[in-house]
């Protein structure tokens, strides 16, 4: 009889933990994701912020416009370069200062690079940057009035300026948003964010 | 991360939980022909998929604001009467409560807003809305091709199965308190218009601001033809009805034949 009721404590335990396996990959696991952010998209370019900040001095809102002003209609989105914007430079700039210290690519590397962005003027044709963080459709998010509140770039999107690739380092999902906005006595309401 | 927690002043502070507007409008019945500019200019600011011939055959049409339409009088002595309904964003408001997921919310500026991404579809609020106005699309939201491109990227597209309803382009309003405090200057009254209102060609519709006693809403909400719709159910509606100016109505046929309707409004509080 013992022997029985352990085989059957045993055949019970293998659905049983199937089961909890199933609910923790459908329901528990998601959420785990949830709170973890995307791996960063596969560039079309090998476009690397540590060489347009640091070693040529650019400006973030240089290329990243409508961060402070909203542009000007007012819009959302912080706004990626246009070509022209690169050819500015890049119609004579090639990769003559490559090897000096701070530059991680190579010379035929980073020309190849560059010939990417002079081939896409030549045939008048926008870079198809794949982006990096991304709020879903129903989130309202405008940089202008975080910029007004005197937040700098790097609070919410780390060091760019230092690195090769623009990863995203931190949630920002709702618990993030709403979290700050608690500590800035800034609105929480459903409206502000959500449309 | 340096200022992670002072920031710097937030622009809009709300004094006491006070808000600094409480938004409204004026719908002057006597002006309205009746010419469905604002549904369609709703329409087209909203995202509102566009109603073919089966969703009226099927009582399923998608409209967050409609014209009511009514006929007085026989033929051939008939007058047409008309009145745009749309959400009244009620102080009180029937659908609030009955939400089991807290998606639809008072806002501390007086709308009714509602929280696509938290609606689960109950359609309780639709229910308990005396005016009809709460809409449950049915259908995944279509377009035709051609007009993708012209959706309101303010505003989400809503999924299928979940009551939309009018924000009183909440959008437009964000947008231009941001533009107020980028300007450093209070918007005036009449800066910022609704769809709807914009739309309308003979301004039958007024959006303005109640807190503002100057306001144009402030100012004609005092007048005698000023009304609730459905004032005796309690809702505090923030929308005012200007009633029709009849000239063949005696003032005594006047007041007797809408008394509840055309009841004098009480004092709104601000
Ligand atoms: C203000 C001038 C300027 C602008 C604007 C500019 N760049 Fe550059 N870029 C440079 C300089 C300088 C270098 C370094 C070239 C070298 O190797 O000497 C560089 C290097 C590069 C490289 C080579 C990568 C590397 O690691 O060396 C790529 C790719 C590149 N840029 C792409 C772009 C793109 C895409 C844009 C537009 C969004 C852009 N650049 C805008 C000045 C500019
Ligand atoms: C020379 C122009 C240029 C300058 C200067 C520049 N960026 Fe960028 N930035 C780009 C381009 C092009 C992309 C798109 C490619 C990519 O994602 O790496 C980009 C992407 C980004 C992204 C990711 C966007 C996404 O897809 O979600 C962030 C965040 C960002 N930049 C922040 C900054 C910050 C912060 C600075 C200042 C420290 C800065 N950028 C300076 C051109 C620039
Ligand atoms: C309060 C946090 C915060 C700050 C501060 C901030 N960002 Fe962002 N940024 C975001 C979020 C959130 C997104 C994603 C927006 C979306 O998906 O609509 C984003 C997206 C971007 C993007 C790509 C998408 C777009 O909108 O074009 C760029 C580029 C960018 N930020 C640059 C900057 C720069 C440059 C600064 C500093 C001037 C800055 N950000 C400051 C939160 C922030
Ligand atoms: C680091 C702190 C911080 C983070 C993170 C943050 N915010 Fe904000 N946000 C603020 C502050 C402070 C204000 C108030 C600015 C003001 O009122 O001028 C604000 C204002 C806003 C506004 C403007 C409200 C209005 O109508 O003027 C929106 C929209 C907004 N935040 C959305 C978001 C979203 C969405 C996120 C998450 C992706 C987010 N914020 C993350 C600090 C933050
Ligand atoms: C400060 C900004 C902010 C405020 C205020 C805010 N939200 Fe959110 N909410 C977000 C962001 C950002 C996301 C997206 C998070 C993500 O996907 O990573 C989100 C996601 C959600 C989701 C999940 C949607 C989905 O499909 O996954 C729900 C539900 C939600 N919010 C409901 C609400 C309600 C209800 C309120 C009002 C009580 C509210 N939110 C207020 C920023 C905000």
């Amino acid at each position: 009889m013992g022997l029985n009721l352990r085989r059957v404590l045993i055949v019970a335990s293998i659905p049983g933990s199937l089961f909890a396996i199933a609910i923790f990959i459908t329901l528990v696991a998601p959420r785990l994701l949830a709170n973890t952010w995307h791996p960063a998209p596969k560039e079309p370019i090998a476009f690397d912020h540590s060489v347009h900040v640091q070693q040529v001095g650019l400006d973030c809102t240089f290329c990243h416009r409508n961060t402070a002003t909203g542009g000007a209609i007012g819009g959302m989105t912080a706004g990626i370069p246009d070509v022209q914007q690169c050819m500015f430079c890049h119609s004579a700039v090639a990769t003559s200062s490559v090897g000096a210290p701070g530059f991680k690519m190579d010379s035929a590397q980073a020309q190849a690079e560059i010939d990417k962005v002079r081939h896409a003027w030549q045939q008048q044709r926008a870079i198809d940057w794949e982006r990096v963080h991304r709020l879903p459709d129903h989130v309202r998010f405008t940089h202008e009035p975080h910029i007004q509140a005197g937040f700098d770039c790097a609070t919410c999107h780390g060091d760019v300026g230092s690195v090769g690739q623009v990863v995203q380092v931190r949630s920002l999902n709702m618990g993030d948003c709403v979290g700050c906005h608690r500590a800035n006595a800034a609105l929480t309401e459903c409206a502000t964010c959500h449309k | 991360m340096a200022n992670e927690q002072q920031g710097a002043a937030p622009g809009r502070v709300i004094a006491g939980g006070e808000s600094l507007h409480r938004w409204g409008m004026v719908i002057d019945i006597d002006l309205c022909t009746g010419c469905q500019a604002c549904v369609i200019a709703c329409q087209a600011e909203n995202n509102i998929p566009i109603n073919v011939e089966d969703y009226f055959v099927k009582h399923r049409v998608n409209q967050w604001i409609r014209i009511e339409r009514y006929w007085e009088g026989e033929f051939p002595n008939v007058k047409a009467r008309f009145i745009p309904v749309l959400c009244q964003h009620c102080g009180n408001a029937p659908c609030e409560p009955v939400c089991p997921v807290y998606a639809t919310q008072h806002s501390t500026e007086g709308l009714n807003v509602q929280t696509y991404n938290r609606c689960v579809g109950t359609r309780y609020c639709g229910n308990n809305c005396p005016y009809t106005v709460r809409v449950f699309n049915w259908d995944a939201p279509q377009w035709p091709e051609s007009l993708h491109a012209q959706l309101n990227p303010d505003v989400t597209v809503r999924t299928q199965g979940l009551i939309e309803k009018c924000s009183m382009c909440v959008h437009r309003i964000n947008r231009a308190k941001r533009e107020e405090s980028r300007n450093g200057r209070p918007m005036a009254d009449g800066d910022l218009q609704p769809a709807c209102a914009q739309s309308c060609p003979t301004s039958a519709i007024i959006f303005g601001d109640w807190k503002d006693q100057n306001s144009r809403i402030s100012r004609l909400a005092k007048g005698t033809r000023a009304y609730h719709m459905l004032e005796e159910l309690g809702t505090e509606p923030t929308i005012v009805y200007l009633k029709k100016v009849d000239p063949n109505l005696s003032q005594h046929e006047a007041t007797v034949s809408h008394k509840t309707a055309y009841r004098p409004l009480p004092v709104i509080n601000g």
